[in-house]
């Protein structure tokens, strides 16, 4: 009897311990295994000296290149995440509408998140190009004189995460299903009622998705935290280091200066930043992120959601 | 006490990871007793196939040992370093940053030595510098370019000048550059690049009799001296008169496209330019005036890991990729690093090859500040915010200012 109970508990834990293994050996591993290294001075071919918090207290007290770069990836965050949001909820809207060919739309839409990292840099790296590019050239039929874009420090920035929003596809597509499923007879009762497409929008579309919002919202913020790709391929964190981004700050110092310790440091550093803007996300969560299952009045539920919605 | 079951758990299979990352292969063995090799290349897509082919020509000739080819690519470095700090590094592998690895590396002057006299002075003399390490050889020169000046003949004629020859100085080409630019509508006499590689441009320094730092390292009064400031100083002039274009890139796009009539770079865009058609001609580095002009080695060789286990067979290996068959083997991917396959190939009677070895022999007494300096990697990364505050057309700070700056670290 207690066999077999035990058997029936420990055969799920079998199934799932491929993945198991997998996190253990890959992720959890050699997450211990960085906060280990932080605390020491770690060269490439060297012995590893510990240091205590020798690398932390350097971090924030004599490495100025440290401070830019967090600047700089705030900036980036601050900008690219809503903007993302923004453009993947525009495009996924486009590819709900009831059109013909819509499936082709949602087709090309979504092909560049497929597309490799290294080929979408060198992608724009041709469209971006100050003399050469498209995007110049498209602006100089308009009469604009485009700017140096990979060149200019004012502007390099821009043109980062104008490529970045580039792989916009995947975040449309969770939207798009999300959106998929809003029973159909809550529209129609709308449309009776006589509101607008903009205001079923507002208030009904935009309630209901909040949980959605919620979860792109984290994702792109550590994604964007994450981005190293990009400005290492594109701009290689140039011009002037106006885009020498944290991770790639953090990935020189590892691989090129081979100051693995410091490295590490810099990593759980900007763990840590990312878990308390997560924390922070989810503790303003209550405030405007509805789920169903915890539904008051309608009323009340629209209402919530559209002071949220903004705010989102 | 299930939660205890788990924590165990996790605690003993961590442990068992760290164990097996740091545990061996086994005596580097084959099962068939073959001593393996494991041989780490950079290069990428066709030559790596030229690759392989080599490698089993070396594996059939061979009946105790047997050669793997693993292809990094452009992760090259980022692999070689993980390997170095994990123990795991492949038996033989192409090498290029010394100073950086040389402390995993096999220290060859004795290999060298029991091959004799010949072997080693069959190699430009200049190459070994940049295969050394703290006074050690660390590598075998497999190819190496050096920089020289293309121009593009089809412009030259456009602007109706004489074309560049070897005796150029930079007046020569500030003057036709003026022409060029004039006469050529839309198209620029000279191109160099705004963010160049610090390593690269040491060059123009030591053709102008200074460097960026002296023997013990000191950059005050070398990277701010006041010939190092007349080199920064004339590209940045050419720059703001109009007569040369500051490249994001290397320049090459630039020239391919016949905007530039002139550019600095190494062997590596003949290739390319030859399949585009360009009408080009390469001439040595132009001087300034008082002594040869000097160039940079952008040089590769072959290094052995000093934990490997089969070194003997690993030399026996290195020997075979730096042999004359296999110089000649590499032409058209590497320029060869042998007098007599220079020779018997008649490298020299080509226009387009023999600069970079004028070059090469013009540069033999000198050593790059990364050999020399502790930290270049850093130091590189801030000279080359440096330079780029100098050429950057939104930039384009004062020479003096920021070298001055530069010079104070």
């Amino acid at each position: 009897m207690t066999q077999k109970k035990l058997s029936k508990k420990a055969i799920p834990y079998l199934f799932i311990l491929p993945w198991i293994i997998g996190f253990l050996v890959f992720t959890i591993g050699p997450l211990i295994f960085s906060l280990i290294m932080s605390f020491f001075d770690w060269p490439l071919a060297a012995d590893p000296e510990f240091v205590g918090f020798g690398n932390y207290i350097e971090m924030f007290t004599s490495d100025k290149q440290f401070s830019k770069s967090l600047v700089i990836s705030l900036k980036y965050a601050a900008i690219f995440v809503p903007l993302n949001m923004i453009i993947a909820l525009f495009l996924a809207m486009l590819i709900t509408q009831p059109v013909k060919g819509v499936k082709v739309f949602r087709t090309i839409f979504y092909i560049p998140t497929v597309i490799s990292g290294v080929a979408v840099s060198i992608l724009w790296g041709w469209i971006l190009n100050g003399d050469y590019g498209v995007l110049n050239y498209l602006l100089s039929l308009l009469g604009i004189e485009g700017p140096k874009w990979l060149v200019d420090p004012a502007w390099a920035i821009l043109a980062v995460i104008i490529a970045s929003a580039f792989g916009v596809g995947s975040m449309m597509l969770i939207f798009y299903t999300d959106i998929k499923n809003i029973p159909i007879d809550v529209y129609e009762a709308a449309t009776i009622d006589g509101a607008s497409p903009a205001r079923q929008f507002f208030s009904i579309t935009l309630p209901i998705i909040t949980p959605t919002i919620l979860f792109n919202l984290i994702t792109s913020i550590i994604s964007s935290f994450q981005q190293v790709t990009l400005v290492m391929l594109l701009t290689g964190g140039g011009p002037l280091k106006s885009t020498y981004f944290y991770g790639l700050y953090t990935y020189n110092n590892a691989f090129k200066h081979h100051k693995l310790g410091y490295a590490s440091a810099n990593a759980w550093v900007m763990f840590i930043i990312i878990l308390v803007l997560t924390a922070l996300v989810f503790k303003s969560s209550s405030a405007w992120v509805f789920y169903e299952t915890e539904a008051g009045g309608v009323a009340k539920k629209g209402k919530k959601a559209k002071k949220g919605g903004k705010r989102a | 006490m299930k939660k205890k079951l788990v924590a165990m758990l996790v605690l003993a299979m961590t442990g068992t990871m760290f164990l097996s990352a740091c545990g061996s292969d086994g005596g580097g063995k084959t099962s068939d007793g073959k001593a393996k090799i494991r041989f780490a290349s950079w290069d990428e897509a066709e030559d790596v196939d030229a690759q392989q082919a080599a490698v089993d020509k070396f594996n059939e000739a061979h009946d105790d040992i047997e050669v793997t080819l693993e292809a990094y690519g452009g992760e090259f470095d980022t692999k070689i370093a993980a390997g170095m700090g994990s123990n795991d590094m492949p038996d033989v592998m192409y090498m290029w940053n010394y100073p950086a690895y040389a402390q995993g590396l096999e220290p060859l002057d004795s290999y060298i030595e029991k091959e004799g006299e010949d072997y080693k002075s069959n190699f430009y003399d200049t190459l070994w510098n940049y295969n050394s390490y703290d006074g050690s050889t660390y590598g075998i020169p497999i190819g190496f370019t050096t920089h020289a000046l293309f121009y593009n003949k089809d412009i030259f004629a456009e602007a109706g000048i004489d074309e560049p020859d070897n005796d150029w100085t930079w007046d020569d080409v500030i003057e036709a550059s003026k022409t060029i630019t004039e006469k050529c509508e839309g198209k620029k006499g000279f191109s160099f690049q705004m963010k160049p590689d610090p390593y690269d441009y040491e060059m123009y320094l030591w053709s102008n009799g200074t460097a960026y730092v002296d023997a013990d390292g000191g950059l005050d009064g070398n990277l701010n001296s006041d010939k190092a400031k007349e080199v920064f100083q004339m590209f940045q002039d050419m720059e703001k008169d109009g007569y040369a274009a500051a490249t994001e890139k290397s320049g090459t796009d630039e020239f391919r496209a016949g905007s530039t009539g002139m550019y600095v770079y190494g062997s590596w865009s003949i290739n390319t330019l030859k399949e585009d058609g360009v009408n080009f001609g390469v001439v040595n580095i132009p001087s300034f005036g008082g002594q040869d002009s000097i160039s940079i080695l952008s040089s590769s060789g072959i290094s052995m890991s000093k934990n490997s286990k089969n070194k003997e067979a690993a030399w026996e290996f290195i020997k075979f990729w730096t042999s004359e068959e296999m110089n000649k083997e590499r032409i058209g991917m590497e320029l060869p690093v042998l007098y007599s396959v220079v020779e018997s190939e008649g490298i020299m009677e080509q226009p387009e090859y023999a600069p970079f070895y004028t070059m090469l022999e013009q540069s033999s007494d000198y050593t790059p500040a990364s050999f020399i300096y502790d930290g270049w990697s850093e130091l590189s990364e801030s000279l080359s915010l440096s330079f780029e505050r100098v050429f950057n057309p939104s930039a384009m700070e004062n020479v003096s200012d920021v070298l001055d700056e530069a010079a104070q670290q």
